[in-house]
């Protein structure tokens, strides 16, 4: 089997904004372009937006009924992005559906990379069984569509928050895994590693020593866009009502409910849009400088 | 075209690259006249220019490169055509070996419809036709079996195969001029010489002209009418082989020359190389490109590009500030 | 394809059965695992099925029927002997044989994925063409901009958007309702077309950037420059030199597209209420038909393992240098 993996954005880069016009094309520059650092600042105000919006002063509540019901954006602090049908701040929602989904596509990541660091460390050292048991893993995983199989979970389980993160980490552990072996694989095969071998070195030293360190530039330029495909996946989930369980504000869920007004308020839309647009976009751009930088830079032994 | 007329023309062809602040020159003030029916061979080292002045003739530099000078092809002057035209013509006039026949086929497509599309492009050969001429010339060059292999894909043939069968794809059009850039080179040294002895006798068959370009003297030898010697992207000397071999004028034909292991010399004696590297195209130079490593070089040699010297019938020309000496009354 | 290249048919079916079997694991993981997930339900499976006002007569029956008071191993026995008499189990609640449900529906599902398909590789394959002749002019440079911003729109807000643009603001187009071809095939053709674009969204943008940056490393070979100077047009060139030697990555990436497609879209199916197996999953999520779940991922794993078997057999057939079997 030969599923290859695009995940999204990484083909030929996502372009510096600059580069819709052939002239701007210049306007490319040479380490860390604009809407690279563009993307990096916005990644950042948005989880510091996620993490403290409590604090922040003049804030509605996510719940609390602030204006009149679905109004456009205007120039104020909670009517930014406009009110939702109930009269609350739709910015608000944002950010704590922001908060939401960010902390579980972080857990969930953190669960697929350690997951699958080391499962692709040992799998990739050890060859054998341990190899044939994490790709047929891995190509269960890939056989199928993630919605799936979060749906075929959720149907038993039912949706939470804890469903949701575990089931976003068993989704990309195959993906992180595969990366980790094909690595470890090629690492195994260097000279240093003989070197430490013939020096005595244990199985766990050299894995945890020399391995490991080597692996972590590729693994880590796979996080942003891996995140992406997972904030788009809850995103999607929520917005077919099995993701974020509601009351609690979700980005998809969010979309979800507006649609149905769209004809006569076609704005409810545009703050969860954008949110989510923009986070992908931004994700996408940085881990394709990550990649770059990242790319065939191997530590030395 | 009948032989004595002029084929090919290249007057004082040039070409640069980088910003126009500072060129990089690839070639520089190249100029040279091929007859019809007559066979050139173009000789200098790699980065010599020689591909890039195919390139140049073929219409086929890279991108930003800039061209200055002229190329006439049976009379017409190419810069003044249209792209479409001038594609046209060089496919027609003009048939092409490159140097790597392991790369040169398309490995998706039968080798039979790659050698058909020029004739049935340029000359509007109706099916049938082109393939029964594809066939023919592929056992006019030597491949056993030509039908069966018309249908068949390159990754079954052998490099010298290949090499024959872009030979035959070349004449598809009957091109009245045949350019061998490096065609040998990538072969084995027996099957160097069947192919360049096939391309001679293709030649006087179809009575075309021929460039034989390459960086192997002995290539040349005893094969080909004239020979042009590139150095640092400029014309250094430019003769009847037999001439040029016999009574080199330039430093750098001479040194090339002498480096050729020859046969009926005493076997262990140390062959002569030319010290140092051929000047890269970066290093503008004032003076005769070959100073640096010239044995007989003098202080005008850095200081200024030595002027054009020809003989007494024309034929034979040089630039050598310090030429190898000879009688005096054949030269000017 | 030329006779010399043409496989024998023996030796064609022996490299499609062993491909077959080399998906037989994967298969069985993954239709196991679909076995195992009423295990995972709180209680019992019945239980948690019917719900709180279930009697215990009723849990008992559904219990016994479906096996979910099994071992998890002999549930799986058995399903997989009814599989092998082209029995997929009956629905939870309306008892209908699934296996015929699903064919209707997927019969649905394979139609806009092919026909998202088809536009998708209209669309893309030109301008991919297009631009990689001239890298870095403008076609491209919009083209990669373009098509990075429709990557990172999810499809459940291109279905929002192009609904709202169609059916809204241009009313042009329905906004839901699906009409079987069999009824109706022009008002069948007009109920596709929004689930199709939205589908062949995001696919022609992978298609293209696929595409593009095959053809341009393509474009760099010798062979190429050979036919260049024997001066043939660039349109020629394009489509008769640099595209199938682009085909088999291309491949790839249609193959992993298709299965995806087949399975069928929740999102798109679900807004545009188009019936087809997304949709089914969605009702079966709903009210915990787990047999149909069942039924449809092992169809959709069954998908996977198909599509990856045709695409090597494409992969073989475009590159004359790959042997079969």
């Amino acid at each position: 089997m030969r599923p290859p993996h695009t995940p999204s954005g990484t083909e030929a880069g996502p372009a510096p904004l600059g580069a819709a016009l052939p002239w701007t094309a210049r306007l490319r520059l040479p380490r860390g372009g604009l809407s690279e650092w563009l993307s990096g600042g916005f990644l950042l105000a948005l989880v510091l937006g996620a993490v403290f919006v409590e604090a922040i002063p003049g804030l509605a509540g996510p719940e609390f009924p602030w204006g009149d019901f679905s109004q456009p954006p205007e120039w104020s602090l909670n009517g930014l992005l406009g009110t939702d049908p109930l009269g609350r701040s739709i910015l608000s929602r944002v950010l704590h559906g922001a908060r939401t989904t960010l902390t579980i596509t972080l857990l969930a990541t953190a669960i697929a990379l350690g997951a699958g660091l080391l499962l692709g460390m040992l799998a990739g050292f050890y060859r054998g069984m341990v190899e044939r048991a994490v790709d047929l893993y891995a190509n269960a995983v890939a056989a199928l569509p993630p919605i799936l199989v979060i749906l075929a979970l959720v149907a038993v389980v039912g949706n939470s928050v804890l469903t949701m993160t575990l089931a976003l980490g068993l989704l990309d552990i195959g993906t992180y895994a595969r990366v980790a072996k094909g690595g470890a694989i090629a690492q195994g095969e260097r000279d240093y590693i003989l070197a430490a071998r013939a020096m005595g070195a244990s199985d766990g030293r050299l894995l945890l020593r020399e391995i490991l360190p080597n692996l972590l530039p590729s693994l880590t330029a796979l996080v942003p866009p891996l995140m992406a495909g997972l904030i788009v996946t809850e995103g999607s989930l929520s917005f077919l009502g099995y993701g974020i369980p509601p009351p609690a504000p979700s980005w998809g869920g969010m979309v979800a409910s507006s649609t149905d007004l769209l004809d006569r308020f076609p704005l409810l839309v545009v703050g969860p849009i954008l949110a989510i647009v923009l986070t992908v976009y931004a994700l996408n751009t940085v881990g394709d400088a990550l990649a770059r930088r990242l790319g065939g830079r191997d530590r030395a032994a | 075209m009948s032989a004595g007329a002029t084929l090919l023309e290249c007057e004082a062809v040039g070409a640069e690259l980088g910003p126009a602040s500072r060129p990089v020159r690839v070639l520089r003030e190249v100029s040279l006249t091929l007859g019809a029916q007559r066979s050139l061979g173009i000789v200098g080292e790699s980065g010599a220019g020689k591909s890039m002045l195919i390139r140049a003739i073929m219409g086929l530099t890279p991108a930003g490169m800039r061209l200055s000078g002229r190329i006439r092809l049976g009379g017409t002057d190419l810069g003044n055509l249209r792209e479409a035209e001038r594609r046209t013509l060089l496919g027609r006039k003009v048939g092409m070996v490159f140097q790597n026949p392991m790369t040169s086929l398309n490995p998706f497509r039968q080798i039979g419809a790659q050698m058909e599309e020029a004739s049935r492009f340029h000359l509007r050969l109706p099916p049938a036709e082109a393939r029964a001429l594809a066939i023919r010339l592929l056992g006019l060059v030597g491949l056993p079996d030509p039908e069966e292999a018309h249908g068949r894909h390159p990754h079954q043939f052998s490099g010298g195969m290949k090499q024959r069968i872009m030979i035959a794809a070349a004449l598809s059009c009957q091109p009245e001029l045949l350019i061998a850039d490096e065609a040998t080179t990538a072969l084995d040294v027996t099957v160097q010489k069947e192919v360049l002895d096939l391309l001679a006798r293709l030649q006087q068959q179809r009575r075309m002209s021929m460039i034989l370009v390459t960086h192997n003297l002995g290539v040349v030898a005893g094969r080909t009418d004239e020979v042009l010697v590139l150095y640092g992207g400029r014309v250094v000397e430019h003769g009847p082989t037999a001439q040029v071999f016999r009574q080199p004028r330039h430093r750098y034909t001479e040194a090339l020359l002498a480096a050729m292991p020859r046969i009926d010399q005493p076997s262990h004696q140390a062959l002569r190389s030319i010290p140092g590297q051929p000047p890269g195209p970066a290093e503008p130079v004032p003076g005769c490109p070959f100073a640096p490593r010239c044995p007989a070089v003098e202080a005008r040699c850095h200081a200024s590009m030595p002027p054009a010297r020809v003989s007494a019938d024309g034929r034979h020309r040089f630039a050598c500030h310090v030429p190898v000496p000879v009688a005096a009354e054949a030269w000017a | 394809m030329p006779k010399a290249m043409r496989p024998a048919g023996a030796a064609l079916l022996r490299a499609v059965g062993m491909r077959l079997l080399g998906g037989i694991p994967v298969f069985l993981l993954v239709t196991f695992a679909a076995t195992a997930l009423a295990d995972l339900m709180p209680g019992s499976a019945a239980q948690a099925i019917l719900g709180d006002t279930a009697t215990p007569e009723q849990i008992a029956a559904l219990n016994a029927r479906y096996g979910y008071d099994l071992p998890v191993w002999e549930r799986y026995g058995h399903w997989l002997w009814r599989l092998l008499h082209g029995d997929l189990g009956e629905t939870l609640f309306s008892r209908q044989p699934v296996a015929g449900l699903l064919l209707d529906r997927a019969l649905v599902t394979f139609q806009i994925a092919f026909l998202a398909m088809g536009l998708s590789l209209l669309v893309s394959l030109p301008l991919a063409m297009l631009a990689a002749s001239r890298p870095g002019g403008a076609l491209d440079n919009a083209l990669r901009a373009v098509t990075s911003l429709m990557l990172s729109v999810p499809t459940f807000v291109i279905v929002v958007m192009l609904g709202f643009l169609f059916a809204i603001v241009l009313r042009w187009l329905p906004a839901t309702g699906w009409v079987a071809f069999t009824e109706d095939p022009l008002g069948n053709l007009e109920s596709a077309i929004l689930p199709v674009l939205c589908l062949s969204a995001h696919q022609a943008a992978t298609f293209y950037r696929v595409g593009r940056s095959e053809i341009l490393a393509v474009l760099q070979e010798d062979y190429i420059q050979v036919a260049r100077a024997k001066g043939l047009p660039l349109r020629h060139i394009l489509l008769r030199h640099a595209l199938r030697p682009a085909l088999p990555q291309l491949l790839a990436v249609m193959g992993l597209s298709m299965t995806y497609l087949l399975g069928g879209s929740f999102i798109v199916e679900s807004y545009f209420a188009v019936p087809g197996i997304g949709w089914t999953v969605l009702a079966a999520v709903s009210s915990h038909d787990l047999p149909v779940m069942q039924a449809i991922l092992a169809l959709t794993v069954a998908i996977f393992v198909v599509v990856f078997i045709l695409v090597d057999l494409g992969y073989a057939l475009i590159d004359p240098r790959i042997e079969v079997a």
